[in-house]
Order: structure tokens, then sequence, then C-alpha cells
């Protein structure tokens, strides 16, 4: 079986994100594996563990300089790992369909015409939040989807797995191929030992280029600082808290 | 001439309020840009009943009126509303914020080659861009279009406004072209909704406590607080992984972003991936033993005081309130 497992580096939230002369700053930034795609990384490696012949291939379209996520890979456990850059100029791309288009050559490239069985993603990426590509991968790529998946149960050739709509938990069979993205709960992903990342230090990470001449769908036209700060009102008392809402903000009718 | 389309989501026979306050925003919007042609698509069985005095303005509704349309299958619906979008030549798409939408409308863009923007639409522009917060809520985006076709995910917001008198609305059946079998996975099984009070992301009041809680025990209060508001209950992270509350209800950068119109913080410091998720709430109140807490940065109304005394306060002036009212 071939599971495929899209990764991509975040800033880590702990790390603040600059702003210098109108654009963002990103040198006090230390990136990280996007937490969602742990949990669909963690997935893929406990699939094969259960099921012998499994191969995870770990893809993440990224510059250079967020190589290492990849090697994280590496070390929770992927067989292979590949960066995905295009073939123009070696940037990750902003737009989520441009994204979602290098993954899916990137994966018809490595499997040819037979699909992986299974591909994982996170439900989203925690700097822009589109969580888009997934489900753009999976129409590419021509196959079925279901994000946002809290719990996987296979039976023989039908995976069970559970996620969260408004107001109540969907349960929904699928088979393969499949791409399923991961959201928090689905499971808690292993801490890597000193060993594991030594060794992920000396395999290799395989370069894919893919072209890409297509123009963006989306493009970020400005980005600027949010100012956080309100002036509090403090109340001294309940009383005057329900009589604000009530008065002032109408919101308790 | 621009032509808009609006997707009206059901669940169980019910269109979604969320729905219904996107197609009123989508009016408005219309109202602004020249007055284009606004319709709705609506799959699966409904009584449309419902929809009367809820709807603003003038259009037509498409309804894929289908037994097989009664329960979200991705195939198919993304194959209506497709076909619908291209035989009225449609140019933008609008959805309200749903897992639903999630789902579908990533496959749409691809599927009819459209620029897929979600956030709030900034109106001063002809452009047809939005604005949304990224970075843990610390950055506001502004992102455009670049194809003829746009699909927008409305972000939830402000309470829906009373509909104006006069409009009118008709409903023309339509019959989508059938799945075959393989088209027609996943398949969903069954859907366990939760009894009672609403979902967060979908609440107009969310009433939140985090570790100042003290345990599961004190959520209580917080559910006697939400249910007399008609509210939710909501989590911070500290709260959820201490198993205090059910990770749906977790609210911040790896849970819910919510919009509701007023938004109780209780024992809840206001960690920033806390706050990326209260961003678009309206009215913010906090409850803090912590004159110093960060979430007074953010919050309008500040009760400095502890929750296990104040809460029980509150809720004994609100039920007098109400029981005046
Ligand atoms: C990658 C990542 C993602 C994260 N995602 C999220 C997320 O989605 N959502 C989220 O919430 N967090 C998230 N966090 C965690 C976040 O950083 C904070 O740790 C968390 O929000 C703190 O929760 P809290 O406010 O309940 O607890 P604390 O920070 O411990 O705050 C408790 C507050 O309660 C007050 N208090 C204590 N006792 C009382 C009392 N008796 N009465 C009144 N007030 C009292 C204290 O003064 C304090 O301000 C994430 C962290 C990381 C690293
Ligand atoms: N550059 C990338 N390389 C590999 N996978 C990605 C990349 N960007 C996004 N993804 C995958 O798509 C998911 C959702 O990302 P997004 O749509 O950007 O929120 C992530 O959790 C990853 O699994």
């Amino acid at each position: 079986m071939n599971i495929a497992v899209c990764v991509c580096s975040v800033p880590d939230t702990a790390s603040v994100v600059g702003y210098l002369d109108g654009a963002i700053d990103y040198s006090r930034v230390n990136v990280v594996m996007n937490p969602y795609d742990e949990y669909a990384l963690e997935e893929a490696v406990r699939f094969k563990e259960r099921v012998e012949g499994t191969i995870v291939t770990v893809f993440s379209f990224a510059p250079d300089s967020e190589k290492e996520v990849l090697r994280k890979a590496l070390a929770m456990g992927a067989d292979r790992a590949v960066q995905v850059r295009c073939s123009e100029e070696g940037l990750r791309p902003c737009d989520p369909f441009l994204t979602a288009l290098g993954l899916s050559r990137a994966i018809s490239g490595m499997y040819g015409a037979l699909l992986p069985d299974l591909v994982f993603c996170g439900k989203q990426s925690t700097d822009f939040q589109s969580a888009q590509v997934p489900s753009m991968l999976a129409e590419l790529l021509g196959m079925a989807s279901v994000l946002g998946i809290t719990s996987l149960h296979t039976s023989g050739d039908v995976i069970r797995v559970e996620r969260e709509i408004e107001g109540g938990i969907e349960t929904v069979d699928v088979t393969f191929p499949v791409v399923l993205s991961a959201e928090k709960g689905l499971n808690e992903p292993r801490n890597t030992s000193i060993r594991a990342v030594m060794d992920a230090r000396k395999k290799t990470v395989d370069l894919l280029e893919v072209s890409l001449h297509e123009e963006p769908c989306v493009v970020v036209s400005g980005i600027k600082p949010l100012e956080r700060k309100k002036i509090c009102c403090f109340v001294p008392d309940e009383q005057e808290l329900l009589g604000i809402l009530n008065h002032k903000c109408n919101l308790l009718s | 001439m621009n032509k808009f389309l609006v997707f009206l989501e059901q669940r169980e026979g019910i269109v979604k309020q969320s729905s219904l306050s996107a197609w009123n925003r989508v009016q408005e919007l219309a109202a602004l840009n020249g007055n284009p042609v606004v319709s709705g698509i609506l799959a699966g069985p409904v009584d449309i009943g419902q929809l009367d005095g809820a709807m603003a303005g003038d259009g037509v509704i498409y309804h894929a009126d289908e037994d097989g349309l009664g329960v979200y299958n991705q195939e198919r619906y993304t194959r209506v509303v497709a076909e619908t979008f291209q035989r009225e030549a449609c140019t933008a798409l609008f959805f309200a914020d749903t897992a639903m939408t999630r789902d579908m409308a990533p496959r749409l863009a691809v599927r009819i080659e459209a620029s897929l923007l979600s956030g709030s639409i900034t109106c001063d522009s002809d452009a047809g861009g939005v604005s949304r917060r990224v970075y843990s809520g610390s950055f506001l985006a502004s992102f455009v279009p670049t194809r003829q076709a746009r699909i927008y995910i409305l972000s939830s917001s402000a309470p829906v406004q009373p509909v104006p008198d006069g409009g009118s609305i008709k409903f023309l059946d339509v019959e989508p072209r059938q799945c075959t079998v393989e088209d027609i996975f996943p398949v969903v099984r069954h859907i366990i909704m939760r009894e009672g009070p609403p979902d967060v992301a979908e609440a107009r009041i969310i009433v939140a406590g985090g570790r100042g809680m003290g345990g599961a025990e004190g959520f209580a209060l917080l559910e006697q607080l939400a249910s007399l508001l008609g509210g939710a209950v909501g989590a911070s992270r500290t709260a959820v992984d201490a198993g205090w509350r059910p990770h749906a209800e977790q609210i911040g950068q790896t849970g819910k972003t919510v919009a509701p119109a007023l938004y109780f913080a209780c024992g809840i410091s206001g960690a920033v991936q806390h706050l990326a998720g209260i961003g678009s709430a309206g009215v913010v109140v906090a409850i803090n033993s912590d004159r110093d807490a960060p979430i007074f940065d953010v919050a309008d109304y500040g009760l400095v005081g502890d929750v296990h005394i104040v809460l029980p306060k509150l809720i004994d002036l609100l039920k007098e309130f109400l029981k005046k009212q």
C-alpha cells in the first residue's frame, strides 16, 4: 500500500511574526511542521505499522529554507521525503490552487497512473488557514475526500471515519483511494527520539521539480498588522454588566 | 452582466440560518453592485414554506428536490451546484462558512475554474476582494481574485438583519444529471446530532470557559448561563485538554473560529491562540480574577473577580431579569 502525506511549514505559534516596511518580517520566526500535519503523518505511520508493505512518502512544496520539515517527517517514521519545487522559481506559492496543482503533479509524477491508496493532509495550515489545499488536491487527482477526520478505522476495503459537523458527528464510509485531512483529536503524535532524529539526518530528501506555468487564482493584495488593543470598560458588578448588555448592546432580547 | 448564485444548505430538511443570512447579505451586496440577478441553489427535499418571510429581495431558487440529495454527498452536490452555475451563466457563487461548504467549495473552484475567496467582502473595491485574518489573527490580509468566475465563502458574523417586505422568491425544480455508484463514494453512514443548545460555530451568544473554571463541574455554571441566554458553551484548549469539555467546543487556532454577537470569556487568560478564534466576535465580556490578564486587552467589558462568585450572581440577576420580561 502507498500512502502520500502532504506537510507544510508554518511559523511556530510562540514566535512573533513581525511587520517591517509594509511587509511580513519573518526574521524572528521559527518554522515548525504545521500541527495538523503531525496528526496526518502520525496516522499514516500507524497505518504502516498495522499493514505490512506500506510505504509512507511525505511531500512538501517548499523552498530550501523549509526543508527541515521533511527531516522531521523522516524522524517521525516516513520512509521517503520529497521536496517539491517548481522549476520556474523554487518558491512556495501562496495560492492554494497552485499549491494543490504542484502537489498533484508531484504525486502523479511519483506514482504514475496508479494513484496512492491514501493521501493524508492536515485540516488547515495555521498561518493562512485556507483549508483549501486538500479538497483541491483531491479534485485534481480525481479522488474522493473527507475533511477534518477525528477517528479512522479500517475493515477490509472500507475505511470508516468520523468528522465533526455543526452540532454533530458524521460517520462516513470510504474506499481506497481517498484523500483524508486530519483534525486535532485523531491521534496523539509521537515524540521523536534523539536517535530517530540522528538517523533522519543521514537519509536523503529527494527533490522533485514540477512545472507550474499557471497563474494564481487568488493573490494577496495587502497585509497589515491588526491593532488589538481596545479600551476595556471595567464594570464594578454583575448588575451593571447586565444593564450594559441590555441597554447599550441590546443583546438580551 | 453579473449573476450571483447562493448555495442554500439544508440538513434534515431545514435550511440553515447561516445560509439565509448569506442570501440576505448577497442581496445587500447586489444592491451596491448594480443589481445583478441573485438566484439560489437548494439541494434535497425541503418544505419551502419555512422560507416564507425569511429571505430578502427577489430571485429564483433552483431546487433539486430529490431523495438522493437529502444527505450531503460530495460528488452529487458538487455536480448539482456546478451544473446550475454553468447553465445559468453565473459569475459568482456564495456560501456561508460551514463544514459542508469547506468540503465542496474548493472542489467547485477547480471544476468551474473559479477564484475561491474566503473572508469578508470588501465593498469599497470593484475588484471583488475579501479580507481575512491570518497568522493567528495578528494580521489582516486582503485577497483579490484573478479569474472571471468567483466563489466566496462568507465568514459568519453579526446577527441576521430583519428582512424587509416586498421581495418575491420563486422556486424552480431542476433535475441534476445522475451519478453512477462509483461516483458517489464517500457515503455518509449516519449522523449523530447533539441534542439541545446550538453549536458554538453557529451560536449568537457564546459563554466560554478556561482553566479558571477549575474543573468540569465549574462548567455547569456556564451551561446554566448559556441556556438562559440561548447560547452555546465554548472552551479554551486547556479546558479541552484537561478533559473538561469535548473538542468540538474548543475555540481558537486549533479549534473553531467563531463570530457571535456576544462572547463571554470566563477564567480564560487570552492567549494569542485563543484570540485567533474570536477576532470577529461582536461584544467581548471578560470575567477574570487577574486584572492584568491579556484577555482584558481585547474585551469591551471586564469584570475582575472569581468566576465562582461572579457567575452565580450573574445567573440569579439574569433569571430575575428574564422573569420580568
Ligand atoms: C500550537 C498551539 C495551538 C493552540 N491552540 C489553541 C486553541 O485553539 N485554543 C485555545 O484556547 N488555546 C490554544 N492553545 C493554548 C494557548 O496557548 C493557551 O495555553 C490556552 O489558551 C490557555 O487556556 P486558559 O486561558 O484556559 O488557561 P490559562 O492561560 O491558564 O488561564 C487561566 C485564566 O483563568 C484565570 N483564573 C484562574 N482562576 C480563576 C477564578 N477562580 N476566577 C476567574 N478567573 C480565574 C487566571 O487569571 C488566568 O487568566 C494553543 C497552543 C499552541 C502551542
Ligand atoms: N506547501 C505545501 N506542501 C505540502 N502540503 C501542503 C502545502 N500547503 C498545504 N499543504 C497541505 O494542505 C493542508 C491544508 O493547508 P491549507 O489549505 O493551506 O490550509 C496542510 O495541512 C497540508 O497537509
